[in-house]
C-alpha cells in the first residue's frame, strides 16, 4: 500500500510537470493528487514502522487525554487507524492553511499597492536600461530582504517590482527565477529569514551568531555563481515601455498606500515577536487595516470607478487556483509525511551511506521535489544533540542544504510557489533554464561551506 | 480584560451591521475583529475560569512536567493561546475550503449553462407559486445534503429564475429559513444535529419523528406570512435567458457537477475522511471534465469555461468575511466566554426548555456549534437519556435559530455572499419572519411532547 500511494504521488508530479502538453491544470492534478493520496492512506493496513513511530504515539496520548481507557480498549485496530488519520490530516490542514491565509493576504496587499501604482515610487529610481546592473541590484536586494522578511514575502514584493520593470515576458521570467534562487539563499543564513532555519535556531541545534558566521559565504556563493553565470549569457534589452507606465495618471494615495503595504509587511515578524501568534495574523490584521484606508481613501469616486482601488477588486485579480495548488501539493506531501514514508527514507540515507555530508546533500536535493519542513523535522529526530552539539557542522550544512536545494525545482520552495502562481511559470520552462543555475549555485554553496570548515 | 474581548467583539459586530451607512467593507471589518481578539487574548494572562477549566489545566499540568525548566504562567497561557488557535484554525479552514469548492462547482456548472436544463423545467411566472417550489425542494434536499451545499445551489437556481432584484432577496432570505428548517431534522442535514447524534443523545428514527413537524412549522410559518405580503414579480431576465445559446456540454456538466456535491457525504461515509476532501475530489474531477469537454475552442473561447475563471468569479472576499468572524468567535469559546454564559444562563433561569430557546436566539450571533457543546457539557447522559426532551430541543433550536440573523448561520453567509444581502435589509425584512417560524415550531414541539 506505501508503494500504491508513492506511485499515485509520483503520477500526480508528472502530470503536474507535464502540464501544457496534456493540457490538464496543475490545479486539478494536485487536488486530485492530495485526495487520493489520503484516501489510499485510509485504506492501507498500518504497518509496524507507522505504529511504531513518534507520530503513532503522541496520538495514542492525545487520545488518553479525550477518552477513557475502556474506550480505547474497545476500539477496533481500523477504527484506531480512522481516528490516526483523521488526527494527522487535521495537525497538516492547520499547517497548509497557515501556509495559504498569509499567502493570500501578502498577495492582496501587493495587488493592492500595485492597483494604486505605489510600486513606481521605487521603479522610478531604478534608472538603468542594462538588464545585467538590474539582475545584479534585483537578486542582492532580494538577497538581504529575504535575510529579515521571509522567502514568501520577499519574492512576492520583488516579483511584483520587476513587472513594471521588465516587458519582455522571457526576460522576467529569467529574473523570476533568480529571484526565487536569491530569495532562498538569503532566507540560510539567518535564524529569521527561513523556516527550516528558524526551526533549527528554536530546536537548539544553531545559534545565532554562529550560523550567521558559517553560512554567509555559502549562502552567497549559492547566489553568486548562477548570476555570475547568467550574466555573461543574459541578452536582450529592457525597453523603454517601462517609460509608458511613467506617463500614465497618478492614483491618489500611491504614496501612501506603498508605505502602508511595506509597513505592513515588515510589522509581520514584530506582530509575531509581540504576540506570539502565528504570522498569518498579522498578516490580515494588516490586510484589515489596508482594506480600510483604500476605503476611505476614495470618496469622491462612484462605485464603479472605486471598484479599481478596493480589495474586492485586488481579490479577484489574486491567483486562487494557485492556492488551490498549493492546497492540493502540500496535502499529498503531508500523506507521505503522515505515512512515515519520508522518515523512513531519511533513516534508510542514514543507513546506506554513512558519510553525513553526503546525506545531507541528498536531503537537500529532495527537498526540491518535497517540502523541507518534514525533511528537517525527521533529521532533527535522526540525529542526536548529545552526540552532534549545537552548532556541530552537520546542522549548519542541514540548515544551508534544506535551505537552499528547493531553488532547484519551481514547486521546490514556498517562493518559487509564490513566483509560479504570480507569473505564470511553466514547471518545464524553469527545469531547462533555471535548475541548472541553481544546482551550480547549491553545489558551489556547499563546496564553499565543506571548504571553510576544512 | 474579558470584558474588553467582548467589547471588541461587539464593536466589530456593530460596524459589520452597518457596513452600508459607515461605508466599510464587512471583510475588513471582521478581519481586524478577529486579530484583536485574539491579540488581546493572548497578551492578558488567564482569568480565573479559564485557569479552572479541564483542557487549560491540563495543558499546564503537561508544561510543568514535560517543559524545559518550569514553565511559568505568561508561558502556558501562551502554548494554551497558541494551540487552541491551531485547533480552531484547522476546523474554519474545512469550512472555508469546503465552501471554496462547492461554490466553484457551482460556477462551472453555470458557466455551461447547466443550470438552464432545471430552470427550463420550471414554468410558472407566478412568484408565489415559485416560491413555494424553491422553499420545499430547499427543505427535502438541506434534508439529505448539508445546509451550505443546498443553499449555494437553490441560490444560483433563483438566480436565474427570478430577474427582479428585490424579488430574488426575499427567496434567498426564505431559502436560509428553509434550509436550516430542513437540517434540523435529519441526523445529516445539519452540523449541531449530527453531533448531537455522535454523541449518542438522540437516535435517527426518534429526532426525525419528532422533529419533523416542528421543522416544516418553522419553514410553513414565514412562507404562508410571506405569500401574503409578497408583491413582487418575477422580472423578465428568465424568457430572454432561454434564447442564448447553450453549449452542449450542459447536460454533462450539470449531471458531473451534481454528482460531485451529491457524492460528498458518501464520500464521507466511505473514507471517515471530512467533507472538504470530498468537495475537492468532485471539483479536481469537474475542472478536468472541463479541460477535456471542450478541445475544439481556442484559448480564447475556452478561457470562460474554464475552472481558473469560474475561481475568479467566486467571492473571495465572503471567504475572508467567514475567516476574521469565525476567528473572533472562537476566541471567544477559547476563553471559555460562551460556556460561562451558558452555565450563568442554567443557574439563573432554571428551566431548560426556556435556557435552550435562548440558546437558539444566541446562535443568530454566534457559532452554534461551540454552543451545542457547551450545553452537551452542561447536562450529563444520566440525567437526561438519549431521546430526552432537553437534546431534541436543542437540535432544533440550535439548528433553526440561525435563521435569525444573516451572519447566524453558515447557510446566511453563503447566501449573503451570492447575492450581497445586506445585514440591515435582513435585519428589515426577513428576521421577524424567522423568529415568527422559529417559536411557531418551538411552540408545536412543546405542545406535541406534552400531548
Amino acid at each position: 500500500m506505501d508503494i500504491l500511494i508513492i506511485v499515485a504521488f509520483i503520477a500526480g508530479y508528472v502530470l503536474i510537470a507535464l502540464e501544457h502538453p496534456i493540457r490538464i491544470n496543475k490545479t486539478a492534478t494536485a487536488i486530485l493528487t492530495g485526495v487520493v493520496c489520503w484516501t489510499l492512506f485510509v485504506f492501507m493496513d498500518p504497518g509496524p514502522a507507522l505504529l511504531e513511530s513518534k507520530a503513532f504515539s503522541d496520538f495514542r496520548a492525545l487520545l488518553s487525554i479525550e477518552h477513557t481507557q475502556q474506550d480505547i480498549a474497545a476500539m477496533t485496530p481500523d477504527e484506531m487507524h480512522h481516528e490516526f488519520v483523521g488526527y494527522e490530516l487535521n495537525e497538516h490542514l492547520a499547517a497548509i492553511a497557515q501556509i495559504l491565509f498569509f499567502l493570500l493576504g501578502a498577495m492582496t496587499i501587493v495587488e493592492l499597492v500595485d492597483a494604486h501604482r505605489g510600486f513606481r515610487y521605487i521603479t522610478d529610481r531604478i534608472q538603468t536600461r542594462n538588464p545585467r546592473t538590474l539582475l545584479w541590484i534585483i537578486c542582492f536586494v532580494t538577497f538581504f530582504l529575504s535575510s529579515i522578511l521571509d522567502n514568501l514575502t520577499t519574492s512576492i514584493v520583488m516579483v511584483s517590482l520587476i513587472r513594471k520593470l521588465i516587458h519582455d515576458k522571457e526576460m522576467r521570467l529569467t529574473f523570476a527565477g533568480m529571484i526565487v534562487i536569491a530569495a532562498n539563499a538569503g532566507g540560510a543564513w539567518t535564524p529569521i529569514g527561513d523556516v527550516t532555519t528558524t526551526m533549527l535556531w528554536i530546536g537548539g541545534q544553531i545559534s545565532t551568531g554562529s550560523i550567521m558566521t558559517s553560512l554567509f559565504i555559502p549562502s552567497l556563493v549559492c547566489l553568486l555563481v548562477p548570476v555570475l553565470f547568467l550574466g555573461f549569457r543574459l541578452k536582450g534589452k529592457i525597453l523603454d515601455t517601462a517609460d509608458s507606465a511613467h506617463q500614465a495618471t497618478e492614483v491618489k494615495g500611491g504614496r501612501l498606500m506603498l508605505f502602508l503595504g511595506i509597513g505592513a509587511l515588515v510589522s509581520v515578524p514584530v506582530f509575531k515577536t509581540v504576540t506570539h501568534l502565528p504570522p498569518y495574523l498579522g498578516m490580515l490584521c494588516g490586510l484589515g487595516v489596508l482594506w480600510v484606508v483604500s476605503e476611505v481613501l476614495h470618496p469622491e469616486l462612484d462605485e464603479v470607478a472605486k471598484k479599481n482601488y478596493t480589495v474586492a477588486g485586488a481579490l479577484s485579480r489574486v491567483d486562487v487556483p494557485s492556492v488551490l495548488f498549493f492546497l492540493g501539493i502540500l496535502l499529498a506531501v503531508g500523506s507521505l509525511e503522515s505515512m512515515q514514508v519520508l522518515n523512513q527514507f531519511a533513516a534508510y540515507l542514514d543507513r546506506s551511506l554513512g558519510d553525513q555530508r553526503i546525506i545531507i546533500t541528498l536531503i537537500g536535493l529532495l527537498s526540491a521535489v518535497v517540502d523541507n519542513v518534514p525533511l528537517v523535522a525527521a533529521s532533527m529526530g535522526m540525529y542526536s544533540l548529545n552526540t552532534f552539539p549545537m552548532d556541530h557542522m552537520i546542522w549548519e550544512y542541514l540548515a544551508y542544504c534544506a535551505g537552499t536545494g528547493g531553488s532547484i525545482l519551481i514547486i521546490g520552495s514556498a517562493a518559487g510557489v509564490a513566483v509560479m502562481g504570480m507569473e505564470k511559470v511553466d514547471f518545464i520552462w524553469y527545469l531547462k533554464k533555471i535548475s541548472f543555475l541553481a544546482l551550480l549555485g547549491y553545489v558551489g554553496g556547499a563546496l564553499a561551506y565543506v571548504l571553510i570548515k576544512g | 480584560m474579558e470584558l474588553l474581548i467582548v467589547a471588541v467583539f461587539v464593536a466589530g459586530y456593530l460596524l459589520i451591521a452597518l457596513e452600508h451607512p459607515i461605508r466599510i467593507n464587512k471583510t475588513a471589518t471582521a478581519l481586524l475583529t478577529g486579530v484583536v481578539c485574539w491579540t488581546i487574548f493572548t497578551l492578558s494572562g488567564p482569568t480565573e475560569s479559564l485557569q479552572h477549566s479541564a483542557e487549560y489545566s491540563e495543558l499546564a499540568e503537561k508544561a510543568h512536567l514535560v517543559g524545559p525548566g518550569v514553565a511559568d504562567d505568561m508561558e502556558v497561557h501562551r502554548e494554551y493561546v497558541i494551540h487552541s488557535l491551531r485547533e480552531h484554525l484547522a476546523e474554519i479552514a474545512e469550512i472555508l475550503f469546503f465552501l471554496m469548492g462547492a461554490m466553484t462547482i457551482v460556477e462551472l456548472v453555470d458557466s455551461h449553462r447547466g443550470f438552464k436544463l432545471v430552470t427550463d423545467r420550471i414554468r410558472t411566472t407566478n412568484a408565489k407559486t415559485l416560491l413555494w417550489v424553491i422553499c420545499w425542494v430547499t427543505f427535502f434536499l438541506s434534508a439529505i445534503l448539508d445546509n451550505l451545499t443546498t443553499t449555494i445551489v437553490m441560490v444560483s437556481l433563483t438566480r436565474k429564475l427570478v430577474a427582479n432584484r428585490d424579488t430574488r432577496l426575499f427567496f434567498a432570505g426564505l431559502i436560509v429559513v428553509a434550509a436550516n428548517a430542513g437540517g434540523a431534522w435529519s441526523p445529516i442535514g445539519d452540523v449541531t444535529t449530527t453531533m448531537l447524534w455522535i454523541g449518542g443523545q438522540i437516535t435517527a428514527s426518534s429526532i426525525i419523528k419528532s422533529l419533523f413537524i416542528p421543522s416544516v412549522a418553522c419553514m410553513l410559518v414565514p412562507l404562508i406570512f410571506l405569500s401574503f405580503t409578497m408583491k413582487g414579480k418575477l422580472g423578465e431576465g428568465k424568457t430572454s435567458g432561454h434564447d442564448e445559446k447553450t453549449p452542449g456540454t450542459a447536460n454533462l456538466m450539470l449531471v458531473v457537477g451534481v454528482g460531485a456535491l451529491i457524492s460528498v457525504p458518501i464520500f464521507k461515509t466511505l473514507t471517515h475522511l471530512p467533507p472538504y476532501l470530498g468537495m475537492m475530489l468532485g471539483l479536481g474531477v469537474l475542472w478536468v471534465v472541463s479541460e477535456i469537454v471542450n478541445p475544439d475552442l481556442d484559448e480564447s473561447e475556452k478561457k470562460h469555461f474554464t475552472a481558473v475563471h469560474a475561481l475568479s468569479r467566486i467571492d473571495m472576499p465572503s471567504v475572508l468575511f467567514f475567516l476574521g468572524i469565525l476567528l473572533a468567535v472562537a476566541s471567544l469559546q477559547s476563553m471559555h466566554l460562551l460556556q460561562d454564559f451558558a452555565v450563568y444562563l442554567n443557574d439563573t433561569l432554571g428551566d431548560n426548555r426556556v435556557i435552550i430557546t435562548l440558546i437558539g436566539m444566541l446562535s443568530a450571533i454566534v457559532d452554534n456549534v461551540p454552543l451545542v457543546a457547551a450545553s452537551m457539557g452542561m447536562y450529563s447522559m444520566d440525567v437526561y437519556p438519549p431521546d430526552h426532551l432537553i437534546w431534541e430541543y436543542l437540535a432544533y433550536c440550535a439548528g433553526t435559530g440561525g435563521s435569525m440573523l444573516v451572519i447566524g448561520s453558515a447557510a446566511g453567509v453563503a447566501a449573503m455572499g451570492m447575492e450581497k444581502i445586506d445585514f440591515i435589509w435582513y435585519l428589515k425584512r426577513i428576521t421577524l419572519l424567522a423568529a415568527m417560524g422559529y417559536f411557531a415550531g418551538a411552540a408545536v414541539y412543546l405542545f406535541i411532547t406534552h400531548v
